[in-house]
């Protein structure tokens, strides 16, 4: 143990500490022992004096007497022994000499006293006694000292008064070594005592430096801590502070342990501030609370509070130690960013209250117009150059529709708010044929050969339709973009492993550079367009189509071997088991122009309330405008009604209020249509009681399907 | 500047002293020197006063006629001389008594007591007559005005004599070596070979002890100087 405190003592460089606490504690017990021997030498003088008084007071000579030469012996040369290391005690205490001339007085009022007692055995001992009252200086260099006096007085003694000391009238001089030998057998003893007890002192000082400077450590810890730090006392003072709670308070140390937290404490806080301390009282072995500080100068501070109750070796109570955090700045960052944040949030639901409004307000001029070309375009009996030319109306609002549809997407997806309409398992093959006939006709424009080889066998996957029928557009739509007249387009589905399914759409187009490749899936990002249309499209579709994929737990990704060298598209899906053939017979709804159902439409747009108003009773509906809820609630009241389509933003009200009291009024089930088309407005639809809700402009079939459906 | 008093070990730092504890230094010089020469004077005086014999007088070769104090026919007579109150004489009682012991009946003593006709009431009482009169064998007398310690030439307390059958004396002398020192002496072991017959080392010894007789102080140091 002493070797790895003397190794951590070396290691932490506090040899020297414990070096000066040795010594100190030597010169203490020097300086005690010093202390204790002019005592001893005193009462030895007087004792002298008194064994002679009482052993030979007088000398007689026949019938007179005179004092006893033992008197005056023990008066003065007991004085003389015992004076000298007296005086050496206060002149030079605990110094080495005075230890040593101790010594040897002490020796020497041995020989006077053995002297006075005549020789008695009994006495020599006080030579034994002596060595070890010598002792408790622990330094045996003393020992040594006192013992060559011995060896001295009987070596004299032997040679010149043998008698007086070993009762013979000659004496070998060995006899002097004999007595000095037994003296020597005590010193070998106590000079081992002596070690054994600089080696304690040694450890003991080792140990206090040890501790003295882990305590100096803890000390600077606690002083310099960049945290206030205090320990209160169970009277609830402060006992200790360091200088960073000071500063935070403002208050100087000597202040501050005159105060208990309390005193410091914003009143709304003393309350919490009690319960808490009963709490650690209690059970509680550690609390942490914000709380309010006021500081010197009134300003009040917010700061974080954690405390213990520390407690003794026998778990009594002992003090708190608390540590104090400023977070006033931290707060007012947080009120900061939490207006910032309100603020952002209010900038954002301007924005998309925006958006929605663009969308609606370029919706709807385009349903009429949709709508009107679409019917038009399958109109019997029309020349073939006015068909092509309402099929070029039609695919022109579509684009512009899905321009501004992939707008929306695009805010969807960057607030994560792209949700799926989940139906049933999707034929991906059917949406395919879907998709190849939509654009077949930009196809053969170009003369490009569009080949569909759909061998997988595994082609269902559970998923929103339309969502997935936009990815599948995207891809065929900018395959046939990039890929120039009479370029070869091939559609290629397979089931690699059971349960995945893969669709490649590949072209000999134009292909994609490296540098470009990573980016394809960024918003805006179109590559190297030059040679195409200034005005072929934004860069969103790839975009939105893997945010799409990704929601339906797919992937896409994009392949080339370069510029000039065409480009392959992959998206990967899982596959689910389809309905059975029944099922899907049974569920089929009837066909169009099979039902004719009552309808009120409400829409305050006048050419898209003509035209579908037109365009639904060419189908055998019984239809019934409205332009005002007031007229559509006037109408539901006077008329019954198989649906309602409404649209949501309407001169004195709103599609959501009418669907609601329609439907509570009459039991009327709707369709909402709209341009507002961004997830709330779907989730409000949905809540108000609307079957489907339609985003303008939107096609006749696209309606007439959601009527079979609602059906 | 640093006075180094005594370099015993390279730890002893506590020899340093600062200047303006020279005097100090000087006084406890001074002092040491003084020291050592007194107590070494003081010492030798008071031994070479204890080791200095007392007087001893005309001590007959056979027992004194005139003696009051029975001898003893059938065995060795001893007789000490001695001063009630001598603190010396301890020594020599107790050596008495070791002589008794040993010897264990073949001699006979008396120790006589100094007895001034005018001496107050209890002046042998003293632990020194009691301890001897607790010695078997021996038989304690008063010697009134010190008689019997002129008819046996004893000046000194402590002064023992031994006398034979037929009243020849046989050793002279005392039984310690040192004043007031007991312990192992020529004179305990001159008795006792006589009394088992044997040839002693000597027949006569130094006495130490008090002064039987009346004098002076300075008589007696002067005495005791010789």
């Amino acid at each position: 143990m002493s070797e790895i405190v003397e190794q951590s003592l070396q290691s932490n460089g506090w040899t020297n500490r414990a070096d000066e606490l040795f010594q100190q504690h030597r010169q203490e017990i020097y300086r005690k022992t010093d202390q204790l021997f002019a005592w001893l030498m005193a009462f030895q003088w007087v004792a002298a004096i008194m064994i002679a008084m009482i052993i030979s007071p007088r000398t007689w000579v026949g019938q007179s007497s005179y004092v006893h030469t033992h008197i005056w012996a023990s008066i003065f040369i007991g004085g003389a022994i015992s004076l000298f290391p007296i005086w050496m005690t206060r002149a030079w205490p605990g110094s080495a000499l005075t230890r040593h001339i101790i010594a040897v007085a002490q020796m020497l009022m041995s020989v006077l006293l053995i002297d006075l007692t005549g020789g008695r055995i009994e006495t020599h001992f006080h030579v034994f006694g002596s060595l070890v009252i010598l002792s408790f200086y622990r330094d045996w260099r003393v020992l040594i000292s006192a013992t060559i006096v011995v060896y001295l007085d009987h070596f004299l003694r032997g040679i010149y008064w043998p008698y007086s000391v070993y009762g013979v009238l000659s004496a070998s001089p060995w006899r002097s070594v004999e007595h000095a030998g037994w003296v020597i057998f005590e010193d070998v003893f106590l000079v081992i005592s002596c070690l054994r007890s600089i080696r304690e002192m040694r450890f003991v000082a080792n140990r206090t430096a040890a501790l003295e400077s882990s305590e100096q450590n803890f000390r600077q810890i606690f002083e310099e801590a960049p945290i206030g730090m205090a320990v209160v006392g169970l009277d609830s003072h402060y006992a200790w502070v360091n200088a960073t709670l000071c500063s935070m308070v403002g208050y100087s140390e000597e202040e501050l342990t005159s105060r208990t937290p309390s005193e410091i404490t914003h009143l709304d806080d003393i309350d919490m501030d009690k319960q808490l301390t009963q709490h650690l009282l209690s059970e509680t072995t550690r609390t942490c609370v914000e709380k309010r500080y006021l500081r010197k100068d009134g300003e009040i501070i917010w700061a974080t509070r954690t405390a213990c109750l520390m407690r003794d070796e026998n778990g009594r109570p002992r003090h708190y130690l608390a540590m104090v955090e400023d977070i006033t700045q931290r707060k007012k960052d947080a009120v900061a960013l939490e207006e910032a944040k309100n603020e952002a949030e209010r900038a954002n639901r301007a924005k998309d209250k925006f958006l929605a409004a663009l969308s609606h307000e370029l919706r709807t001029p385009l349903t009429p117009v949709l709508m009107s070309a679409a019917a038009l375009e399958k109109e019997p009996g029309i020349k073939p150059e006015l068909r092509r030319q309402f099929g070029m109306m039609r695919r022109n609002v579509e684009l512009e529709a899905r321009l501004i549809d992939d707008l929306l997407d695009l805010t969807r997806v960057s607030h994560g708010k792209l949700q799926l309409l989940v139906s049933g398992p999707i034929d991906v093959h059917s949406l395919l044929a879907h998709s190849e006939q939509i654009v077949r006709s930009d196809a053969r424009k170009k003369s490009l050969a569009l080949h569909l080889e759909l061998t997988a066998n595994e082609h269902h996957v559970a998923g929103d339709a339309a969502r997935i029928n936009q990815v599948f557009w995207n891809l065929l739509k900018n395959a046939i973009k990039f890929t120039p007249a009479g370029g070869q387009i091939t559609v290629w589905t397979a089931n690699p492993t059971q349960g995945q399914f893969v669709l490649t759409v590949s072209d000999n187009g134009i292909g994609i550079d490296q540098e470009t490749l990573p980016f394809v899936f960024r918003a805006f990002e179109q590559g190297d367009v030059r040679g195409l249309q200034p005005c072929s499209g934004l860069g969103l579709g790839l975009s939105i189509s893997k945010a799409i994929v990704e929601l339906h737990g797919g992937t896409i990704r994009a392949e080339s071997a370069g510029r000039g060298r065409g480009a392959v598209f992959t998206v990967e899906l899982g596959t689910v088991l389809p309905f059975p053939e029944a099922q899907i017979q049974a569920s089929q709804p009837p066909r169009f122009g099979d039902v004719s159902y009552r309808l009120l439409v409400v829409e305050d747009h006048e050419p898209t309330l003509a035209v579908l108003t037109r365009l639904l009773r060419c189908q055998g509906h019984e239809v019934m405008p409205a332009a005002t809820v007031q007229r559509a609630l006037t109408l539901a009241a006077d008329h019954t009604f198989d649906f309602v389509i409404s649209d949501l933003g309407l001169p004195d009200g709103n599609g959501i209020d009418l669907m609601m009291q329609l439907s509570n009024d009459y039991g009327l089930r709707g369709i909402a249509l709209t341009g507002y088309g961004m997830a709330e407005d779907l989730a409000k639809t949905e809540q108000a009681g609307f079957l489907a809700h339609l985003v303008k402009p939107i096609n006749f079939d696209q309606l007439h399907r959601v009527l079979e459906q609602c059906n | 500047m640093e006075y180094s008093l005594l370099q015993i070990g390279p730890r002893l730092r506590s020899f340093s002293v600062q200047p303006r504890r020279k005097e100090t230094l000087l006084v406890t010089t001074l002092l040491g020197i003084a020291w050592t020469a007194g107590v070494a004077f003081g010492l030798r005086t008071i031994l070479s006063y204890e080791s200095k014999p007392g007087k001893i007088g005309a001590v007959p070769s056979k027992w004194p006629a005139t003696s009051q104090i029975e001898r003893l026919t059938n065995r060795p007579t001893l007789i000490m001389l001695a001063h009630p109150r001598c603190p010396c004489t301890r020594a020599s009682v107790a050596e008495l008594g070791q002589i008794m012991a040993r010897l264990q009946g073949k001699v006979y003593a008396y120790v006589l007591f100094l007895h001034p006709a005018q001496s107050n009431a209890g002046w042998e009482d003293t632990g020194l007559q009691r301890s001897a009169a607790a010695i078997p064998g021996v038989a304690v007398r008063s010697d009134v005005d010190g008689v019997e310690a002129r008819r046996f030439g004893a000046e000194t307390s402590g002064h023992t004599l031994l006398f034979d059958r037929d009243g020849r004396l046989l050793f002279s002398g005392g039984i310690t070596e040192f004043r007031g020192h007991a312990g192992d002496n020529t004179g305990e072991r001159a008795i006792e070979s006589l009394v088992n017959g044997q040839a002693p080392a000597r027949t006569a010894t130094s006495v130490f002890g008090c002064a039987l007789a009346n004098r002076s102080q300075k008589e007696d140091r002067a005495l005791c100087q010789k």
